[in-house]
C-alpha cells in the first residue's frame, strides 16, 4: 500500500481526539499498517504551558505519550476499512529523555510491530531537534474488533 | 516437552498462574490476568509454541483450559 501524508484536517478523519487534545499537527508519511510520522509544532499558546508549569513552561509528559500514541493510532486507522475506528490505550512504557518547551517542533515517528486481531503493538520516538526527547513501547487496541474475538463472559 | 507442558507453560507465562490451578475450573476471566488482552496474548502464544493458525470461531470458544484442549485437535496437536 502507498504512503502519503495528512494535514491538519484529514488526519482527524483518522483518530478521533479533538482540541484540546489532539497532540498531533500533521502527518508528513503514514504507511499504513507500518508506520506514521508527523509532527507536533509547540507555541507558547498551548494551553497547558501556563500551568506546566508557570515559572517553567514545558509539555507534559503524559501528553509526549498521548502524541505518540495518537500518531500510532493513524499507522493503524488508514488500512482499508479502519477509518475512523475508536482506538484504547492497552499498555504504554515509556522513557523521557529531555524537556520539550516552547518553541520547539516536537517530531514523532510511530511504528507498526504487529496488528493482529484488533491489537497493535507499536513502538514511538519523538525528537526536538535531532535529539530525542521520548521513547515508548505501545500496546493499543481497535476494541470494537478485539471483542470480535472474546469468549462469552462468564455469568 | 511434551505437548502437555507447552500448553500448561503458555497458560502459566500468559497469565502468571501457578500449574496447580489448571484444572475444568480454570476459565476465562476466572483470574485477573485472563481477560481480553491476556485472551488474545495466550492465543498467540499457543500458535507461536504449536506453529498453528487458529480460526476466529475456534478463539472465541476457546472458554476454559479444558475447552482449548479440545480446539487444539482440530490443528493436529494432541494435549
Amino acid at each position: 500500500m502507498d504512503s502519503f501524508s495528512l494535514d491538519c484536517r484529514e488526519l482527524q478523519a483518522y483518530q478521533p481526539n479533538r482540541y484540546p487534545f489532539l497532540m498531533i499537527d500533521h502527518v508528513d508519511e503514514v504507511a499504513p499498517g507500518q508506520f506514521a510520522r508527523g509532527y507536533k509544532n509547540l507555541t507558547l499558546n498551548e494551553w497547558y504551558f501556563p500551568v506546566h508549569f508557570p515559572d517553567g513552561p514545558n509539555m507534559p509528559g503524559a501528553l509526549q505519550l498521548e502524541a505518540l500514541a495518537q500518531m500510532l493510532t493513524v499507522a493503524i486507522t488508514t488500512l482499508p476499512g479502519l477509518k475512523g475506528k475508536v482506538t484504547h490505550a492497552l499498555q504504554h512504557t515509556v522513557r523521557f529523555r529531555r524537556e520539550v518547551v516552547p518553541g520547539e517542533k516536537f517530531e514523532i515517528l510511530a511504528e507498526v510491530l504487529s496488528w493482529k486481531r484488533g491489537i497493535c503493538k507499536g513502538k514511538g520516538t519523538a525528537t526536538v531537534n535531532g535529539e530525542i526527547a521520548c521513547e515508548a513501547d505501545m500496546m493499543i487496541t481497535i476494541p470494537e474488533i478485539l471483542e470480535q474475538y472474546l469468549p462469552r463472559a462468564k455469568g | 516437552m511434551s505437548n502437555k507442558e507447552k500448553y500448561d507453560q503458555v497458560f502459566v507465562e500468559s497469565f502468571s498462574v501457578s500449574p496447580d490451578v489448571l484444572n475444568a475450573d480454570f476459565v476465562y476471566q476466572c483470574v485477573p490476568q485472563w481477560d481480553s488482552v491476556g485472551h488474545m496474548a495466550m492465543i498467540a502464544a499457543l500458535e507461536d509454541t504449536f506453529d498453528i493458525m487458529m480460526e476466529t470461531e475456534d478463539i472465541i470458544e476457546f472458554s476454559s483450559y479444558t475447552v482449548g484442549k479440545e480446539k487444539l485437535k482440530k490443528y493436529g496437536v494432541e494435549v
